[in-house]
């Protein structure tokens, strides 16, 4: 958090050095710490919702039933073609899903008002006009915001691994890890668009809009991908397939993946910087 | 206050005069020109204002001078550095209050302030307080909850808290009420006497006008002319209204009409047989009073010099007025 703050003139070797650097990243989670336990709260009730119900769900023939009466390209689109297995039950609908969905607008959120939406408000110029760079503020803004996802994402998998033996989901950690990496990885890259489009226009609803549409387009190019063979190579555009396509969590992560999306976020932070050194702020 | 005049952090001695030196200034938005080669020179331990009316491009000039917006064209030396892509250090030394001041959050003014005080220049122990003090700030009340004049407060104490060499204050006075204005006055000719530089703006000069050694007035981004307030308030219009009894219209009209200064003169007498004159002034106050000091008055209403008219009256007449024209002094 926050460094102390009233220091005698003079004091340290390089005092403005480090009430620049860590006030600005500290002050993200002085203003959303609430924000940050009403989704880690949505998160875990959302888990504890879906994932006690794979046991009824398997021992049910009922239910697999009427997962197979569904039509082929539903069962596609919705990724409930693994939902037999454990893992892949708890891909389909948490990591999928519901996480995805509750992430991915946690994430569009904090990057379209951490500089689009504070800029809007009038408070970006008045930061910007105290002694700290808007390099220092975009790449502080980007960490919190990243720390905050990556957050979301191991709360994620520790609901995953708390509920792997109640829930019979037989879950391998070393996949769950995998996995969550691959999870937090998407949500960060579709909160770093968020972020940048918030920084290039000075605008939240871009920022949202960027980031949405981020999510969206690969959600959809995934399912549309899914249909058949002409279509897959939507595939090839769609980051959730990239994270989710080829069952991570039953068949293990590709972690060449994970770093690709971690690469494209820190990219993007880079990508903001400069855009928001080079823009006239507040006009 | 107590404190020493503030020293340069940087440890660039005063090389220059000038606190804030802008050259030929020009910024477009689109086609729609903000400013338009704005030249002027602010002398260190200065208080310099600027007003005009909104949309003059008071704003974007001090959010140039702050590297908050680039200008299209020329260039301004803040304290010695170029303003154009100037780091943090020069914005250590500067104290900025943006015009349009919006402070959100469920965070009490208090750590607000302390956050400020992280990424500005060092604050002294006690002098948030002090500050707070003076102004009858509540510090820990969170910052949504506070009217509009208190979140200004809040806004002047984190310009004023790290005593920067340059004070840049938009609109400062906006919002606070007269008492508090006069504190934030009095806050102005304590910085100038410590040796800090003041550039405020305003759109009434009635709220500078106390506090500024020398006033730049600016129109559709052009400066029209700049000068100091005793010479700014001699040009300026007055609107006068008064009543008397026991006079005609005529002799009312004659009375005043010899008054040097007395313009636009309007005489009536109501069925109460009260004369009632309505006039502009420009000038001295005094041959205006001295006139009417004969007659049985009843009422009188002197108001403000009106700036918009004075801006007016200077930009269409600036040789005549006596005031230094733009550019000539810089």
């Amino acid at each position: 958090m926050t460094a102390p703050v009233l220091r005698p003139r003079g004091a340290g070797r390089t005092p403005e050095l480090r009430r620049a650097r860590l006030p600005v990243f500290g002050k993200v989670f002085s203003e959303s710490w609430r924000s940050l336990i009403g989704w880690s709260l949505g998160l875990t009730a959302a888990a504890a919702l879906y994932l006690p119900l794979f046991p009824s769900m398997n021992q049910n023939s009922q239910m697999q039933d009427l997962i197979d009466s569904m039509p082929a390209e539903l069962t596609r689109t919705l990724n409930y073609e693994q939902i037999g297995t454990g893992p892949g039950y708890a891909q389909a609908t948490l990591f999928g899903l519901i996480g995805f969905v509750l992430l991915s607008i946690a994430a569009i959120s904090w990057g379209a008002s951490a500089l689009g939406g504070d800029e809007e408000s009038g408070q970006l110029e008045l930061t910007l006009a105290h002694g700290v760079t808007r390099v220092q503020v975009a790449l502080a803004r980007f960490a919190a915001m990243a720390v905050k996802v990556l957050g979301l994402a191991t709360l994620t998998c520790a609901l995953v691994w708390l509920w792997n033996g109640p829930a019979q989901l037989e879950i391998d950690p070393y996949n769950l890890l995998g996995t969550g990496m691959l999870f937090g990885g998407l949500v960060l890259l579709t909160g770093s668009v968020a972020l940048l489009c918030g920084a290039l226009t000075g605008r939240r609803i871009w920022g949202i809009g960027g980031g949405a549409g981020v999510a969206v387009i690969g959600y959809t190019f995934n399912a549309i991908g899914n249909q058949n063979a002409t279509m897959e190579w939507l595939h090839g555009l769609s980051p959730y397939y990239w994270a989710f396509g080829h069952n991570p969590l039953s068949s293990g992560a590709n972690w060449g993946v994970a770093v690709l999306f971690l690469s494209i976020s820190i990219l993007l932070a880079g990508a903001t910087a400069v855009a928001l050194r080079q823009r006239d702020v507040g006009v | 206050m107590t404190h020493a005049g503030p020293a340069p952090r940087n440890g660039a001695p005063h090389a220059s005069p000038h606190a804030i030196e802008v050259r030929d200034i020009t910024k477009s938005f689109g086609s729609h020109l903000a400013l338009q080669g704005v030249s002027f020179t602010i002398a260190r331990g200065s208080v310099f204002g600027v007003i005009g009316p909104n949309g003059a491009g008071k704003t974007t000039l001090m959010r140039t001078l702050l590297d908050i917006i680039r200008a299209t064209s020329g260039s301004a030396t803040v304290l010695g550095t170029d303003s154009r892509n100037a780091g943090p250090e020069l914005r250590h030394r500067i104290g900025y209050l943006p015009g349009d001041l919006i402070l959100e959050g469920r965070i009490s003014g208090r750590r607000l302030l302390r956050h400020y005080a992280d990424i500005s220049g060092p604050v002294r122990e006690g002098r948030i307080e002090q500050l707070a003090d003076r102004f009858k700030l509540d510090l820990d009340a969170p910052v949504r909850r506070l009217s509009k004049g208190n979140k200004q407060k809040l806004g002047v104490i984190q310009a004023f808290m790290h005593e920067p060499e340059l004070l840049v204050l938009d609109e400062p006075t906006s919002g606070l009420d007269p008492l508090m204005q006069q504190e934030f006055l009095s806050l102005v000719q304590e910085a100038s006497e410590a040796g800090q530089t003041v550039f405020l703006s305003s759109h009434v000069i009635s709220e500078i006008q106390q506090a500024a050694d020398e006033v730049a007035i600016l129109r559709d981004g052009r400066i029209v002319t700049i000068a100091s307030v005793n010479e700014l308030r001699n040009t300026a219009i007055r609107h006068v209204r008064m009543s008397a009894s026991g006079v005609g219209a005529a002799e009312l009209t004659q009375v005043l009409a010899a008054v040097p200064g007395v313009g636009d003169l309007a005489c009536t007498v109501d069925s109460a047989a009260l004369a009632t004159a309505t006039a502009t002034l420009s000038g001295a106050v005094r041959p205006f009073v001295q006139a009417i000091a004969a007659l049985q008055v009843t009422d009188l209403v002197l108001e403000e010099p009106d700036l918009e008219e004075s801006v007016l009256t200077l930009y269409s007449a600036p040789a005549a007025s006596g005031v230094v024209p733009a550019g000539a002094r810089s």
